[in-house]
């Protein structure tokens, strides 16, 4: 999901990067408020690992049937955890490190910012918020409850930003629009179980080993 | 001064998972089970155009870690740049909000 150097146009380039922005300055702002407290810098050794570990899980691909292959993108993982504005600086900063490795361009990056870091973190947290809208009126625990919403969410986050991303391309004009669309919601259709699967066994994972580190559950409606 | 114990699990939780990330990037590679394949957007790419086009895509840089092209050592140093760029990053976002607080009472 990584758009290279090259492949937008100069207009949605440019668009996509002052939208990037405009959304880190917000995600700066509502950050601000959480770090008033004084315990809450006790997060930030965590914070710094699970953008590790999004980091080291884009970085492992698995094979996918049809010569392609998947790896985690995160954002709604690291949404669910840490809530959908600490998601976009998050993916940001990731984003930016494997710009520097030449892994997605740098002029693209406000572009891979909104598909990964909006669009997965922000959409994907309220795709989860809503799903648990459901699963609030069935006798699931908690534990089971959100690992599931987010899986589900991740999904359908994935797929959307792939769908946007093909629409991105497809007004470059390199690639016909429908063509670019249908390719990418194609792959990423696949892709995609394995970022509901590893992002629902993490929140899992979190849940059963450290659950205070999911500081989102006021916000979710699970608290 | 830094309170060392008050960080003391956080510090320990770094290191244990950073150790955990290694092993998993590292045992990945040993046994082949990471697949060298396109992702989905270079998929979708090579199908509709090729992968020679996909290749020379012009950039106006040259990535400034791109010349390690040892999967595992990058894998090392990006665990690494990236805990301490995000570290960095939301200890100045808890400083900022911490001196507004202390403004504003």
């Amino acid at each position: 999901m990584h758009i290279p150097d090259g492949l937008l146009d100069p207009v949605t380039t440019v668009i996509l990067w002052i939208v990037a922005v405009l959304v880190l300055i917000i995600a700066f702002w509502r950050l601000n408020i959480l770090f008033q407290d004084e315990e809450s810098e006790r997060l930030i050794p965590y914070i710094g690992v699970l953008a590790a570990t999004i980091f080291a899980f884009q970085f492992v691909n698995y094979p996918v049937p049809g010569g392609t292959s998947g790896h985690l993108v995160g954002g709604t993982l690291v949404g669910v955890i840490l809530g959908p504005w600490a998601a976009v600086i998050v993916l940001f900063m990731v984003l930016v490190v494997q710009s520097l490795f030449g892994d997605g361009g740098i002029t693209a990056l406000g572009a891979n910012t909104f598909n990964m870091g909006v669009i997965g973190g922000i959409v994907g947290f309220y795709i989860v918020k809503a799903l648990l809208l459901i699963f609030n009126k069935t006798e699931l625990k908690k534990e089971i409850k959100v690992p599931i919403a987010t899986a589900i969410g991740s999904y359908i986050a994935i797929v959307l930003a792939a769908f946007i991303c093909g629409i991105e391309i497809g007004i470059g004009g390199i690639i016909p629009m429908d063509i670019a669309i249908a390719a990418m919601v194609f792959w990423h259709v696949l892709i995609g179980i394995g970022e509901a699967i590893i992002s629902g066994l993490i929140v899992w994972f979190v849940y059963k080993t450290k659950p205070e580190l999911i500081i989102t559950e006021k916000m979710l409606g699970v608290a | 001064m830094v309170e060392l114990e008050r960080y003391k699990w956080p510090i320990i939780s770094i290191i244990v998972i950073i150790g955990v990330l290694m092993l998993m990037i590292a045992i990945g590679f040993m046994l082949g089970i990471l697949s060298e394949d396109p992702d989905g957007l270079e998929r979708a790419l090579i199908d509709i155009r090729s992968e020679e086009w996909l290749e020379g895509l012009a950039s106006p840089w040259e990535p400034i870690l791109g010349w390690i092209d040892n999967d595992y050592i990058a894998g090392i140093i990006g665990i690494l740049l990236t805990i301490f760029l995000i570290i960095a990053v939301f200890s100045l976002i808890s400083h900022i909000s911490k001196k507004m607080k202390s403004k504003n009472e």
